[in-house]
C-alpha cells in the first residue's frame, strides 16, 4: 500500500432540496485495495458513485482522483474509471459487439487492440457465440456479463460496481468473485457497492459502511469483527440501529391477528 | 436505403468536422455517438414487430414508409404557398414561414423522446467524453434527422420553384432550405434552454407532452377549419412586406436570397443584407449553440435524467384529498372489490400515464372541431345566417353523438402500455372473472372521461338550444354508451393497460369497427327524425337503458378465454 491516496474525498456533501443526503463526507482510497460500500437503501451509496462516476456534476467539497480534481478536469478521472451501473441500461437494439466497439472507441482506443480484446473477454464470459446477437434478446445475466465488460474494457485503474452480480447465476457469481480478486492483484483499485453482505464479507479488504449519509464505520472485516459482532449482516444491522428486526417480524406476524 | 442515406448524410457532416475540432469537440468520439445513434434510431422497433418488443425503448408509431409519404404530401401543400403571391418574394416567405413553424414544432414534439434518453445517463456520461462534444452529438443528431425530414418536406416546393422562377432558382431554394432548417434547430435549442431554466425537469417533461397534445390539436383544427373560416385568396392580396415588422421575421431573409439572385432588378440594398443576415445566421447560430448554449444545456439535462424519482412525493400528497371524490364515486359505481379494483387502476394509470395522455387528450379536442367543421360546412352563407340556422334546427345531438369518438379513442388505447409488463398481477392473483376487472375499466372510463365531456356539452346544448333537448341528450349519451360496450367487447381484448403498444390494426378489427359506426350512425339518423315527437324519444330511453343495463351484465361475465394475454 503506498502513502499518497489514489482517492481522495473532502468534505463531500449534496443536497436534493432541503435533503442533505451526503453530510461532509471524506475519505481516502489506496490504490490496489477492494473497498467495499455498504449502507441501508437511501443511505447515500449511489450519491457517491454518481459523483464519482461524473454522473451529478454539482456537488460540494473536493474529490480528487490521482491528483486530478474532479472540479477541474472531470474528462481525466472518467478516463481512470470503469464503471458497472446498478440499472443496466444498455442500447439493447445492438449487438455486444456493437456495442462493446462504440464505447471502446469512446475511450479513444485503437480499432485492432479493441476488437481483439472484445473478443477474448466475451469469450471468457462464455458469451463468445452470441457476440453478433442483438442483446434485446438476452438474458438479464447475459446484459450484466456486458455491462461488466464495458466497464473493463479500456484497462481502467478504478472499477467501480454497484450490484454487479444482479441477474447472474451461481457459476458467474463465483468467476467475478474470483475477477475481484485477480483485479486487485494487478493493482487495479475496486469499489464495490452491494446489499450482498456475504459477498462483500469475501471480496473486501477494507469495508466502508454509510448511514444517513455519514460513514459509520470503516475499516478491514477483521476489525468490524472485534468492535462489533461476527457476521456482516450483523454489524450492518447493528450500526445502522434496526438490531430489533426479532420486534419487526413480530410486529409482521401479529398483523395478520 | 434508410442505412445507406444515414451514411451519406455522417459523410456530409463530417465536412464540419475541421471547424467543431476548433471548438473543443472531440470529432472520432462525435463520429461514433453519431453513427451509433442512428443506428438506433433504424433499429427502433417498429409497428410491425411491436407485438414482439415494446417494454423497453420507445416505439414508433408509423412505418418509416408512410411518414416519408405524409412528409412528401405535407411538403406539396405547402408548395402550393409559393403560387399564391405573383411575387415570388412574398410568396416564398410565406411558404418559409409554414416551413419552419412545422419543423420547429416537428422538432419539439418528435424528437423530445430521443434528445432525453434517460440511457445516456449511463452510458455516456461515465465515458470520458466533454460536455461540447455530446451536447453537439446531440444538435448534430437531431440535424441529420431534420435534414431528412426538411429534404423531404421541401423537394415537392424544389421542383415548384423550377417552374415559377426557372431552373436556376432550384439551388437557390435548396439552400434556403438549408437556411431555414438550421434557424429552426436554433429556435428549438433556444425553446428547450429557456423551458429548462424556467422550469423543473418534472415540469420540464410535462410541459413538452403538453406542447405534442397542443401541436397535433393544432394541425388538426388547421385542416379541418382554416378553409373554412378564412377565405385563402384573402391572404394572397395581403402585402406582408409593406410593414416595418415583416423584416423582423427570419423567413422574410431567406426569400431575400432569391430575390437577389433571380430578380436582381427589383431587390434594393435592404434585400441584399437581408439576404446576407439569411446566409450568416443560421452558421452564427449553430456556432452560438455548440460554443456558448451547449454546456449548460448538457448539464440541465442531466438533471432531467437524474431527478426523475425524487421529486414526486409532495405532489402527491395534496393531490390526495382531492381524489377523495372520485374514490366515493368509484365505490357507488363498482361496488364489487375486483371490479372496483379494476375501476382504480383505470383511473389511476390513465391520469399518470403519459402516453396514454398524448393519445387520448387530442381527442377531446376533436370532437368540438369535427362539429364545427360539420356544421358549418355550407359555402355560400354568411357567419350569422349559418349560427341562426344552427339554433332552429336539431343538429345539436351530432355533438353528443360525436362524443363517442372519445370512447372509441379510449378504449382502443386503454389496454396498451408500455410497461405491460407489470400486467402480471393480474394472471398471477386468483381472479375467477376478468370481466369483473373490464367491467370497472370500462365504468372508469365512462364516468372519468365520457360522462364530464357529455355534461360539458349538455350544458352548452341546454343553454343554447332550450330544455327540450334534455331528452335527446339522455338517448344520444344511452346509445353512445351502447355503442362503447359494443367496442369494448369487440375491439378491446386485454385488461387495462396489460398489453405492447401496437398500432396497426388487423383487418377484421377495421370491419368490425366500421360496422360498429355504421350501426351508431344509423341509430343516430334515426334518432334525429324522431326529434319531432318528444314523447317518443323519453319513450326510447327507457329501453335504451336497459340494453345499456343488461350489456353491462353480460360484459361483466367475460371469461379468461376471451382475453388475449401478451407474453410477459
Amino acid at each position: 500500500m503506498s502513502e499518497t491516496p489514489l482517492i481522495q474525498i473532502r468534505n463531500l456533501s449534496k443536497s436534493y432540496g432541503d435533503k442533505l443526503v451526503l453530510k461532509n463526507l471524506s475519505l481516502d482510497i489506496y490504490p490496489g485495495q477492494v473497498i467495499g460500500y455498504i449502507g441501508p437503501n437511501g443511505a447515500g451509496k449511489s450519491t457517491t458513485v454518481k459523483i464519482l462516476t461524473g454522473l451529478i456534476p454539482d456537488f460540494e467539497g473536493e474529490v480528487i482522483v490521482d491528483g486530478i480534481n474532479m472540479a477541474k478536469d472531470p474528462l481525466g478521472i472518467k478516463k481512470l474509471f470503469g464503471y458497472v451501473p446498478e440499472n443496466a441500461e444498455i442500447y439493447d437494439v445492438l449487438t455486444p459487439m456493437e456495442y462493446l466497439d462504440f464505447i471502446g472507441r469512446l475511450y479513444g482506443m485503437d480499432e485492432t487492440t479493441l476488437h481483439d480484446r472484445i473478443k477474448r473477454l466475451l469469450t471468457a464470459f462464455s458469451l463468445g457465440t452470441n457476440a453478433d446477437d442483438r442483446m434485446d434478446t438476452f438474458s438479464k445475466g447475459m446484459k450484466q456479463k456486458v455491462l461488466l465488460i464495458s466497464g473493463i474494457i479500456h484497462n481502467p485503474k478504478i472499477i467501480i460496481l454497484d450490484e454487479p452480480l444482479s441477474g447472474l447465476d451461481a457459476n458467474a457469481v463465483i468467476m467475478i468473485k474470483e475477477l475481484i480478486l485477480r483485479l486487485s492483484k494487478e493493482g487495479k483499485t475496486i469499489f464495490y457497492c452491494s446489499h450482498m453482505m456475504d459477498v462483500v464479507e469475501k471480496v473486501s479488504d477494507r469495508i466502508l459502511l454509510i448511514n444517513k449519509g455519514e460513514i459509520i464505520a470503516d475499516g478491514t472485516f477483521e476489525s468490524l469483527k472485534q468492535n462489533h459482532s461476527d457476521t456482516l449482516e450483523r454489524i450492518f444491522s447493528k450500526l445502522t440501529g434496526r438490531e430489533d428486526q426479532a420486534n419487526e417480524a413480530d410486529a409482521i406476524i401479529n398483523a395478520f391477528d | 436505403m434508410l442505412l445507406s442515406m444515414d451514411k451519406l448524410f455522417l459523410r456530409f457532416v463530417s465536412v464540419f468536422y475541421p471547424l467543431l475540432a476548433k471548438t473543443g469537440v472531440d470529432t472520432i468520439q462525435l463520429n461514433e455517438i453519431l453513427r451509433v445513434k442512428l443506428l438506433l434510431d433504424n433499429r427502433r422497433p417498429k409497428a410491425m414487430f411491436a407485438t414482439k418488443r415494446g417494454a423497453n425503448g420507445s416505439v414508433t408509431n408509423k412505418s418509416p414508409w408512410f411518414i416519408i409519404f405524409g412528409t412528401v404530401v405535407m411538403g406539396v401543400f405547402i408548395g402550393l404557398v409559393l403560387f399564391l403571391n405573383k411575387m415570388p418574394y412574398v410568396g416564398e416567405t410565406y411558404y418559409f414561414l409554414i416551413f419552419m413553424v412545422l419543423m420547429t414544432l416537428t422538432l419539439i414534439s418528435d424528437f423530445t423522446t430521443v434528445l432525453i434518453d434517460t440511457r445516456d445517463q449511463f452510458i455516456l456520461l461515465p465515458r470520458p467524453i466533454n460536455d461540447r462534444t455530446i451536447a453537439v452529438s446531440r444538435i448534430m443528431h437531431i440535424s441529420i434527422y431534420v435534414l431528412r425530414l426538411a429534404l423531404l418536406q421541401g423537394a415537392p416546393a424544389l421542383v415548384m420553384v423550377g417552374f415559377l422562377d426557372g431552373i436556376m432558382a432550384v439551388p437557390i431554394f435548396f439552400i434556403q432550405i438549408l437556411e431555414a432548417t438550421f434557424l429552426s434547430i436554433f429556435f428549438v435549442n433556444i425553446i428547450y434552454l429557456l423551458l429548462m431554466n424556467s422550469v423543473s425537469p418534472q415540469r420540464f417533461k410535462d410541459i413538452i407532452s403538453y406542447f405534442q397534445i397542443g401541436f397535433s390539436v393544432l394541425i388538426f383544427a388547421a385542416y379541418y377549419l382554416l378553409p373554412r373560416l378564412i377565405n385563402v385568396s384573402v391572404l394572397g392580396n395581403i402585402s406582408l412586406l409593406s410593414h416595418w415588422w415583416a423584416y423582423c421575421l427570419p423567413p422574410v431573409w431567406i426569400a431575400a436570397l432569391n430575390e437577389l439572385l433571380i430578380h436582381p432588378g427589383r431587390s434594393n440594398t435592404v434585400t441584399s443584407l437581408l439576404a446576407i443576415i439569411g446566409l450568416t445566421l443560421p452558421v452564427v447560430g449553430l456556432w452560438l449553440v455548440a460554443k456558448v448554449l451547449a454546456p449548460g444545456f448538457n448539464r440541465r439535462l442531466s438533471v432531467i435524467a437524474t431527478s426523475d424519482g425524487n421529486s414526486n412525493t409532495l405532489t402527491e400528497i395534496k393531490k390526495a384529498k382531492r381524489f377523495s371524490l372520485i374514490e366515493k364515486i368509484s365505490n357507488l359505481v363498482a361496488p364489487d372489490p375486483v371490479e372496483n379494483a379494476g375501476f382504480r387502476i383505470t383511473w389511476k394509470l390513465s391520469a399518470r400515464t403519459r402516453e396514454f395522455k398524448m393519445k387520448v387528450y387530442p381527442a377531446f379536442a376533436y370532437v368540438p372541431i369535427y362539429f364545427i367543421y360539420i356544421v358549418f360546412s355550407g359555402k355560400d352563407e354568411s357567419f350569422s345566417d349559418r349560427l341562426d340556422k344552427l339554433q332552429h334546427g336539431h343538429n345539436y345531438i351530432l355533438l353528443i353523438y360525436l362524443c363517442s369518438f372519445i370512447l372509441t379513442t379510449i378504449l382502443s388505447n386503454i389496454s396498451m402500455s408500455e410497461k405491460y409488463k407489470s400486467s402480471w398481477v393480474y394472471y398471477a392473483l386468483p381472479i375467477d372473472n376478468p370481466g369483473k376487472i373490464l367491467s370497472g375499466m370500462f365504468k372508469a372510463v365512462v364516468t372519468l372521461y365520457f360522462l364530464p365531456l357529455c355534461l360539458v356539452f349538455s350544458v352548452i346544448i341546454v343553454s343554447f338550444w332550450g330544455p327540450q333537448a334534455i331528452n335527446d341528450v339522455i338517448l344520444a349519451f344511452l346509445v353512445s354508451l351502447i355503442y362503447g360496450i359494443l367496442i369494448a367487447l369487440f375491439m378491446v381484448k386485454g385488461l387495462p393497460f396489460s398489453k405492447p403498444v401496437v398500432n396497426k390494426q388487423g383487418g377484421g378489427k377495421v370491419i368490425t369497427s366500421l360496422l360498429m359506426m355504421a350501426f351508431i350512425g344509423a341509430i343516430g339518423v334515426g334518432h334525429y327524425f324522431l326529434m319531432r315527437w318528444e314523447m317518443v324519444i323519453w319513450i326510447a330511453i327507457i329501453p335504451a337503458f336497459l340494453i345499456v343495463w343488461i350489456m353491462l351484465k353480460q360484459y361483466k361475465k367475460q371469461s379468461w378465454e376471451s382475453i388475449e394475454m401478451a407474453d410477459l
